[in-house]
């Protein structure tokens, strides 16, 4: 036990008051942005400045949904990022495990390289990639015409390569496959392979294998790669801007963006309402999610 | 019964089994013991058919078996990492294989639940595996191996995830379950002590080849090579470099740097004279009246357990252990008198062989 003198035990109640002010006062820097959003979408007569609302009402929120697309752009955000996490975690379960399992000489050469599309900033692949879809989706366009005649463009809506939801959700999958096949083949790297060699002893097909030994294990990893795509895809504005031009396929951060462009009217109420609406799934995602990521990067499994 | 005949595994060039041929019977518990890679794990995969064999037969039964996928040979294994699901309870661990046969559930459960019956393990059935002990965790993942009934158990060092109190029970009750299944089974493990108290027959693998295969007392007794000789006991056996000359018909004489000399009896004539190397363990040391021994060494470390006594002798490059009953009187500095029991004595040639006989 260390002995201390009344004198320093006064330095250190100072010491740690100034400590817990200056937390204090960061957390409430990071905080206000939050809080502002939540006051102002349930406030009547939402200002820039924060202010304790005089009248709370619903109306930001029920306006995002009759008077504004809210409801659409909601299901298309969800469509088109949930799609795009479904496509990554498939391909980095797959992938991840290939990647962890090969001996091959291309396996560091590889993860690397993919690592690099990471670092890329995507607006510098912007135009060739435009380009690319673009050559892809008139393709799509000149077999699906002669067939479908006028119903092409709506099974282009879904499948188009330009300002369609494949497209988007392509480009989206392909921007977060990298991190999510380094989570993986890490994750996978500290699964022992006795867990399959037991399986296969005890006479599990491949399919056996993956459906109720790997599947399982790999769920906690398949949940933080699944994760960090989400959110990372919820929060690109940049693709969703380019890749959509109709309005009904417009995502939420495009709305959100477009309702704060318009020129006469700064509509704080609605703005924030659709600000919190386009929070909520993320939080929500990482609450789901939380569990497994603790167990991912605090040692992986334990048996 | 399982035979390996003339085994051969490689990697790439590498060869890493190097011509085995095993034998173990019905009901025998064999272990396979060496250092790390000695391929005793290797042939261990290689049994399971988790390992391909390059060459040779390995014939379970009288059928051979090298292509027979791992789950059609009627071999079960437990993993050194038990590797048991951590997602399902210890029942559907133990049952897991039945249940992809597709077997009942009540039969799977009536079959789980005589096994955890036998293992002690009724009680956790609803555990999951992380809610387990060590030494728990260790019976479910036999339990996974026996609920197969197997011809054969493959055990690859299963107690080496336990600690030193834990695995001398877990060593009796391998032994009991071994006593009541009448299972065959094969166990590696690197720890002779483990070899040694638990096998009918022991198989010492080095760097590929078989050292030697037998029973415990008959390798601790006669080994057939200076390496089993110094791998099997603990402490080990002490090798002292010597020179042999022949003193007269029937006696052969040993004499080292370090002050030894040893008269050992050689009625045949057979050892010839040179360089070799001698042989002996610590409890064949004695300490003599002064001046009567075969050497005299200054002691070095002094190890007293109570019940026996523990001394290093010698210089730091040839230290020689002797072992002595009871708490005697000695200290690091003093110098003390050896003999060697000439009966227990082996002579091993340059290339670590041993010469056989040293006595009539």
């Amino acid at each position: 036990m260390t002995v201390v003198s009344p004198g320093e035990t006064a330095n250190k109640g100072r010491s740690d008051l100034i400590a817990y002010a200056t937390l204090s006062l960061i957390s409430i820097f990071c905080a206000v942005p939050f809080f502002w959003v939540l006051l102002a979408s349930f406030d009547g007569n939402a200002q820039l400045f924060l202010h304790w609302p005089q009248q709370w009402t619903f109306a930001n929120y029920v306006r995002v949904f009759t008077k504004e697309d809210g409801a659409k752009w909601l299901f298309n955000s969800l469509f088109v990022v949930g799609g795009a996490t479904l496509l990554v975690m498939v391909l980095a379960g797959l992938g991840g495990y290939a990647l962890s399992r090969t001996r091959a000489w291309w396996k560091l050469p590889f993860l690397y390289a993919i690592l690099l599309i990471r670092v890329l900033p995507p607006t510098a692949l912007v135009v060739p990639l435009y380009k690319f879809l673009l050559t892809l989706n008139n393709a799509e366009a000149a077999v699906l015409r002669p067939i479908f005649g006028s119903y092409a463009r709506d099974i282009m809506r879904w499948t188009g390569f330009i300002d369609g939801y494949l497209g988007l959700i392509l480009v989206l999958a392909t921007m977060q496959l990298p991190l999510a096949l380094w989570i993986m083949k890490t994750f996978f790297d500290g699964l022992p392979r006795d867990y399959e060699e037991a399986a296969l002893m005890d006479g599990a097909t491949l399919i056996q294998r993956i459906r109720r030994v790997l599947i399982p294990l790999a769920l906690p990893g398949l949940a933080a790669a699944g994760l960090f795509a989400f959110m990372s895809a919820w929060g690109d504005f940049l693709l969703p801007l380019i890749f959509l031009s109709s309005p009904e396929l417009q995502t939420l951060p495009l709305g959100l963006f477009r309702a704060f462009l318009r020129i006469n009217e700064i509509d704080y109420g609605l703005l924030t309402a659709l600000a919190f609406i386009y929070l909520l799934p993320a939080v929500v995602a990482f609450g789901f999610a939380r569990r497994f990521l603790v167990q991912t990067f605090s040692g992986g499994v334990k048996g | 019964m399982i035979n390996l005949r003339n085994v051969r595994k490689f990697y790439g060039a590498l060869e890493v089994i190097k011509g085995v041929d095993i034998t173990v019977e019905d009901g025998e518990f064999a272990v396979f013991v060496g250092p790390s890679g000695c391929g005793k794990s290797t042939l261990l995969r290689m049994i399971a058919g988790l390992e391909g064999i390059d060459e040779g037969d390995l014939i379970l039964n009288g059928k051979r078996i090298n292509d027979v996928p791992p789950d059609k040979r009627g071999i079960a294994m437990v993993f050194q990492s038990y590797a048991l699901y951590p997602h399902m309870s210890v029942a559907e661990n133990i049952g897991f294989s039945l249940s992809l046969k597709k077997v009942p559930e009540a039969e799977i459960r009536r079959q789980v639940e005589a096994v955890a019956e036998i293992l002690q393990l009724t009680d956790y059935l609803d555990r999951r595996p992380a809610a387990l002990s060590g030494g728990q965790r260790q019976r479910v993942a036999i339990g996974r191996a026996i609920i197969k009934k197997p011809a054969l158990i493959l055990f690859d060092e299963p107690l080496s995830n336990l600690d030193s109190a834990l695995r001398v029970q877990m060593r009796a009750e391998l032994q009991r379950l071994h006593r009541e299944l009448k299972a065959t089974v094969v166990y590696v493990t690197h720890d002779q002590v483990e070899a040694m108290t638990m096998a009918d027959r022991i198989v010492v693998l080095n760097k590929g080849f078989v050292a030697q295969e037998g029973a415990p007392m008959s390798l601790y007794h006669q080994p057939d090579n200076e390496f089993v000789a110094t791998f099997i006991g603990s402490p080990k056996m002490n090798v002292i470099p010597v020179t042999a000359t022949r003193a007269s018909a029937g006696t052969l004489r040993l004499a080292s740097p370090i002050g030894l000399s040893l008269d050992l009896a050689d009625a045949s004539g057979a050892v010839p004279q040179g360089e070799a190397k001698l042989g002996i363990r610590p409890e064949h040391l004695k300490i003599a009246p002064e001046g009567q021994g075969n050497f005299t060494a200054e002691v070095v470390i002094v190890e007293r357990l109570g019940v026996e006594t523990y001394m290093t002798v010698g210089s730091q490059e040839q230290p020689i252990v002797v072992r002595a009953e009871g708490d005697i009187a000695v200290r690091p500095g003093d110098r003390v008198s050896l003999t060697a029991d000439p009966v227990a004595c082996h002579l091993f040639d340059s290339a670590g062989r041993v010469i056989r006989p040293v006595a009539a």
